[in-house]
């Protein structure tokens, strides 16, 4: 087995099935304890597409770590249930990020589990706020999609992602096991950093899926007019004055933060 | 009959060109006292508009010594909003509101044949429903101003005349907390303890206030007239009669009394 930093690369059945196993004891455990707690990341892909999971593997795209979103009220309590998992919490994280994110270590089985309070804060900030009760295990579809398409320097384990999950779920305006492109657009529209990102990253997606050989014509035909959907309902939705201010800027300012990745 | 827009409008268009910094942009905003400059082409047609809210950009997005050269380079070119919003001046003024309401603008530039003549702005149109008369002129309530000038008691007295100064009001009124009317500063407290050659910066509104004289808002004309000149005050504080000690609801002053008398409908413009 060999898996590069950012997740590419060939993993065992026996490898992806831990980390599948392991995920499925902390949601039933979380679960039991009555936590709000979302996977997000690449298993969360895995779990809200059963029809194309397969691209992961076939492409090459494997498990790092076992990732959550929640809500910081919540913190003690996470860290009550991760201990009594066998985890032992990185303090360190904790505190650097203001009690925005925790990491916790296995010893046992060498996993490494994160875990994002309220928001995900790299370069373009995705709140969860009033968002979590929206789906399960996993965080909505649409904060799935912004998760990956808030990467200014996007990696082919997020494009892989992506792609999985442009075939999987259709763009609708709601959050029923559909990509709540509404939600995505009203975002964008209201940060112009945001929609600059998003509306990049969805543009490479369309581009790549094209020169994936793992994908029949038909597929990546469809990631493109999902791409093509995508695009043209953020495009509709009215900008606010903000937005509109700082599109007269557009590249010559940074428009996002640069992200220091904690292992 | 239904107003015009040339009648409401500011004749005039105060331009910059294309390559006027966001600096020189604020420069000509502060001189001319005006919110926005027209933009001008090379050929002297209007390219577009830049206002004081774009021009907050600047300092938006200059969070870091790096952003910062870069907006000190961009251009009234570069920020201006394009193309411009237009009327012609024999609109009906109400043309005007809608039009600003419809695009979210705060001013239009007023044409007469196609070219440039002036500048009419949401102010001139809240300026012409001001001039509307109250029908009924009896009461403290029928005149006074509902909305003034208010400050909290620690206010220095530099931050209060700076207001009065921009707004044009003559008096400050100072609350507490809870908008608890204190006391008033008018220019005369100002002039008793700022002279030339004293500094005054810790120098605090609570510290040159005098108390505030109250009245109801359904007193008369004629009694709130009284108050003032038995008191030798200029302007009464309108309070709330059930809550007196909660925000008041206006403020009447001698010039609202005399403004009443000049009115060509008044009394004191009738022929003996």
């Amino acid at each position: 087995m060999s898996i590069n930093p950012i997740g590419m690369g060939e993993q065992s059945k026996t490898e992806r099935e831990k980390f599948e196993k392991e995920l499925k004891r902390i949601i039933e455990a979380s679960n039991n304890a009555g936590l709000m707690l979302r996977v997000i990341g690449s298993l969360a892909f895995q779990i809200h597409c059963p029809k194309y999971g397969y691209l992961q593997a076939v492409m090459g795209r494997a498990y790092t770590d076992i990732d959550f979103a929640a809500y910081k009220k919540q913190s003690r309590e996470i860290k009550t249930l991760m201990a009594g998992l066998g985890y032992v919490e990185n303090r360190e994280v904790f505190i650097i990020s203001e009690g925005n994110r925790a990491i916790y270590e296995n010893s046992h089985n060498n996993l490494h589990v994160d875990v994002f309070f309220d928001k995900l804060d790299f370069c373009h900030v995705i709140s969860w706020a009033d968002r979590l009760e929206m789906d399960a295990p996993t965080i909505p579809l649409s904060e799935m999609l912004l998760e990956k398409m808030q990467i200014v320097k996007i990696n082919e384990k997020d494009v892989i992602d992506t792609i999985m999950l442009l075939l999987e779920h259709p763009l609708r305006e709601n959050d029923k096991e559909t990509i709540n492109i509404a939600r995505v657009a009203r975002l964008c529209a209201n940060d112009w950093g945001l929609w600059r990102t998003t509306t990049m990253n969805l543009e490479k997606v369309g581009k790549l899926a094209a020169g994936y050989p793992q994908l029949g014509e038909d597929l990546k035909s469809q990631v493109q007019a999902q791409v093509q959907q995508a695009l043209a309902r953020i495009e509709v939705e009215p900008k606010s004055m903000a937005w509109r201010l700082r599109a007269r800027v557009g590249d010559r300012v940074k428009w996002y933060k640069d992200v220091d990745e904690v292992q | 009959m239904a107003k015009l827009v040339r009648e409401l409008m500011r004749p005039g268009v105060i331009t910059c060109q294309p390559e006027a910094t966001l600096g020189q942009v604020a420069k000509l905003l502060t001189k001319h006292h005006v919110h926005a400059l027209f933009v001008s082409g090379a050929d002297g047609g209007i390219v577009g508009i830049i206002t004081d809210f774009d021009l907050l950009a600047g300092e938006w997005l200059s969070g870091n010594p790096e952003s910062l050269g870069v907006m000190r380079k961009l251009t009234a070119g570069d920020l201006m909003s394009s193309p411009v919003n237009t009327i012609e001046a024999g609109a009906p003024a109400k043309e005007a509101a809608k039009k600003m309401q419809e695009r979210v603008v705060r001013r239009l530039l007023v044409t007469e044949n196609s070219q440039p003549a002036g500048v009419i702005s949401i102010s001139d149109l809240i300026a012409s429903i001001a001039g509307r008369a109250n029908p009924r002129r009896e009461t403290v309530a029928d005149v006074m101003s509902d909305a003034f000038l208010t400050c909290r008691d620690q206010t220095p007295v530099v931050a209060a005349a700076r207001s009065m100064t921009s707004s044009g009001w003559r008096s400050v009124l100072v609350v507490d907390a809870f908008g608890k009317p204190l006391g008033v500063v008018s220019g005369l407290d100002l002039l008793r303890f700022c002279d030339f050659e004293d500094a005054c910066e810790q120098v605090t509104v609570a510290d040159v206030m005098h108390p505030a004289l109250t009245i109801h808002m359904t007193a008369t004309l004629q009694e709130a007239a009284n108050k003032l000149i038995e008191n030798h005050h200029h302007r009464l504080i309108v309070i709330d009669q059930a809550q007196p000690d909660s925000v008041p609801l206006g403020i009447i002053s001698s010039f609202d009394i005399v403004a009443e008398m000049a009115r060509p409908e008044s009394i004191w413009q009738q022929d003996q």
